[in-house]
């Protein structure tokens, strides 16, 4: 009786003995932005088990950051900007760079911007760019060379605009010649004047597929991300994307290991990982954004590397800006945005 | 003794869901909105109506004017194409009527978002509608009806619609028909039948509905933005843009509580109505 009641206790602790001892990673990560594969491979090859969850926005990841203060996520995928407004916030850890050998073969256009000197606290995972979007069909792209033309009085009603403050503001700022990344009230004074004359040329604020009322034929020019770009010419190759020459503005979302992680040696495991050429690989074709791994990039189809839209080429980032933390200059903007939009 | 305890059981649980996930959190918006966002993240709570003063800008009147507007424009379309509806709905038979009924109901089983998608489809410049005027030639060059006040108001409408049929279709199921006849047998017009005694007598479904269009319609804001272009700001936009990109939670919360009161100012003016068309419709006509 004795016998088997001990046998009963010890099945009914066995798998937690078993699981308890296993290495645990805790990953936070963007909705549909790994390949699932590359989990599994993971945990295959290095025995640690990934507890996997995901997020819709930069804001609402920084939001529980801030909130858990011990025993949070290992890995978190911020944004270009967020990256910088974590670290003023004390909520990621410095890198051990011994520990990730495989940094070796990320694209050095793409580190030490402004947003993280040196990348002390983060690694490039993918990268996109916004440009102008232009329907072939309806506008030569050879005519399109500057942010200016958006203002053309040719295509009103017919322009789209993100719906996205920081990327208007930027576009604007940078068709004056100034920063995207501006906290000069003045500049942002004068950006807003100038958007206010294209708001009535605009027929559409969008940002979640902006690749959507080009295809639709509601719009003929506009702000476009690079991504939707390539995704749009899977079905039509109407769509053009074009690199004002005052510079793009760029993304990069990051790898970073918040300070609230539980193993930050498996951190470094699992980021390492991830900047594995074929992993990296992996996880570009699964997503369709651009990798930030030179290796993994090289060993793409040329139909896919050569896409302009995806990797414009390095003359075009080095003229670009990477978004940077404006601080609280963000309510400046803001401000201003609901001005434009109430108009 | 069972009774009880089910009783206890089904409202205590409803009680505490309420209190859990509404009274609860919205605590915490009324005390954001009167605390300094400062004080907030450092963990100190720090008494402050910057929040208030903050939204006490032209641009929030403006934003509050435009969403009520066209919350406004929303119900008396609504109401337009919902009084007729209910009361051809009343005079068909039994069978034909359960039909009706369903086929507005079933929609309603999908999400509002996808419904909102499936209207982009039709008034696209490349949709479906603008397809078939352009093959029938009645029109040279597509109509632009995605992206106009028009296509958000179509949205609203349609979303919207079973809110109102539903209150007066009841209403008019109520209604006692000889006094329309009577009304006849006097020599009342068409219109003075519909004017002086139908109208006042559903009139208590017609507030219903009113309002259980108006107070929805104020704070969808994803239809305006998805079919409208997102060109202008509702208060729905605003209270997210507050938190979300300004991080600025005593804006935001503040915002959120103005827009209660309002609504609980419309509701009152719900029951004030409503007890009047009551007494009204009771106290029969002069």
């Amino acid at each position: 009786m004795m016998k088997r009641l001990a046998f009963l206790v010890a099945l009914v602790l066995l798998p937690a003995a078993l699981f308890g001892a296993a290495r645990q990673v805790y990953v936070f990560n963007w909705t549909e932005y790994i390949d699932p594969d590359v989990l599994k491979q993971f945990e295959a090859e290095t025995g640690i088990k990934v507890r996997y969850a995901t997020y819709e926005s930069n804001e609402a990841m920084f939001a529980k950051l801030k909130l858990v203060k011990k025993g949070g996520y290992d890995v978190a995928f911020p944004s270009t900007y967020y990256v910088e407004r974590m670290r003023k916030h004390g909520l990621v850890t410095r890198l051990d760079k011994s520990k990730l050998p495989n940094l070796r073969h990320l694209n050095p256009t793409l580190m030490d911007k402004a947003y993280d000197p040196g990348n002390a606290y983060s690694v490039p995972y993918m990268w996109g760019s916004s440009a102008i979007g232009v329907n072939r069909k309806a506008v030569d792209p050879k005519t399109i060379t500057s942010w200016n033309d958006l203002w053309n009085p040719r295509y009103k009603g017919k322009v789209l605009l993100m719906d996205d403050v920081r990327e208007v503001f930027a576009m604007a700022l940078r068709s004056m010649g100034y920063s995207g990344n501006t906290t000069d009230p003045v500049q942002i004074r004068l950006a807003y004047e100038k958007l206010l004359k294209l708001k009535p040329s605009v027929k559409v604020f969008n940002s979640d597929s902006p690749a959507q009322p080009f295809l639709n034929k509601e719009v003929i020019i506009g702000q476009i991300w690079g991504g939707a770009v390539y995704q749009a010419n899977q079905e039509s190759p109407d769509l053009v994307l074009v690199y004002p020459k005052e510079g793009a503005i760029f993304w990069v979302d990051n790898m970073v290991i918040p300070s609230s992680a539980r193993d930050v040696d498996a951190a470094h495991l699992f980021i390492d990982f991830m900047c594995r050429p074929d992993v990296a690989k992996k996880n570009c074709e699964f997503i369709g954004y651009a990798t930030a791994n030179l290796t993994a990039q090289n060993m793409l189809s040329p139909k896919t590397k050569n896409h302009k839209a995806v990797y414009p080429g390095d003359e075009t980032v080095k003229k670009g800006e990477f978004q940077a933390d404006v601080g609280d200059a963000i309510r400046i903007y803001e401000k201003y945005w609901e001005m434009l939009k109430t108009r | 003794m069972n009774r009880g305890v089910f009783r206890f059981i089904s409202v205590g649980s409803t009680v505490s869901w309420i209190v859990l996930f509404v009274v609860i959190p919205y605590l915490f918006v009324v005390l954001f909105s009167t605390v300094s966002y400062e004080g907030l993240i450092s963990g100190v709570i720090d008494l402050s109506l910057d929040g208030f003063r903050e939204i006490c800008s032209s641009v929030f009147l403006e934003v509050c004017i435009s969403s009520f507007s066209l919350a406004l424009g929303a119900t008396v379309l609504t109401l337009l194409v919902a009084y007729p509806y209910a009361y051809i709905l009343t005079r068909l038979p039994e069978a034909v009527k359960r039909v009706m009924l369903l086929l507005m109901i079933i929609p309603f089983w999908t999400s509002s978002l996808v419904r909102t998608y499936a209207l982009i489809i039709l008034l696209k410049a490349n949709g479906i509608v603008n397809s078939v005027l352009l093959y029938a030639g009645l029109i040279d060059e597509p109509l632009s009806m995605l992206y106009t006040q028009w296509s958000v108001f179509a949205g609203l409408v349609y979303t919207l619609l079973p809110f109102m049929v539903l209150p007066i279709y009841s209403s008019l199921q109520k209604l006692d028909w000889r006094l329309v006849e009577a009304a006849r047998d006097l020599g009342a017009t068409p219109f003075s039948v519909f004017a002086r005694v139908v109208l006042p007598l559903t009139m208590p479904g017609l507030i219903a509905g009113s309002t259980m269009v108006f107070l929805p319609a104020l704070g969808l804001f994803y239809i305006p933005d998805l079919l409208g272009g997102a060109r202008s700001m509702l208060i729905g936009n605003y209270i997210k843009n507050q938190f979300l990109v300004a991080g600025n939670w005593s804006a935001g919360s503040a915002a959120s509580v103005v827009l209660t009161l309002l609504m609980c100012l419309c509701i009152y003016g719900y029951f004030l109505s409503a007890r009047k068309a009551r007494t009204e419709s009771m106290g029969g006509m002069p």
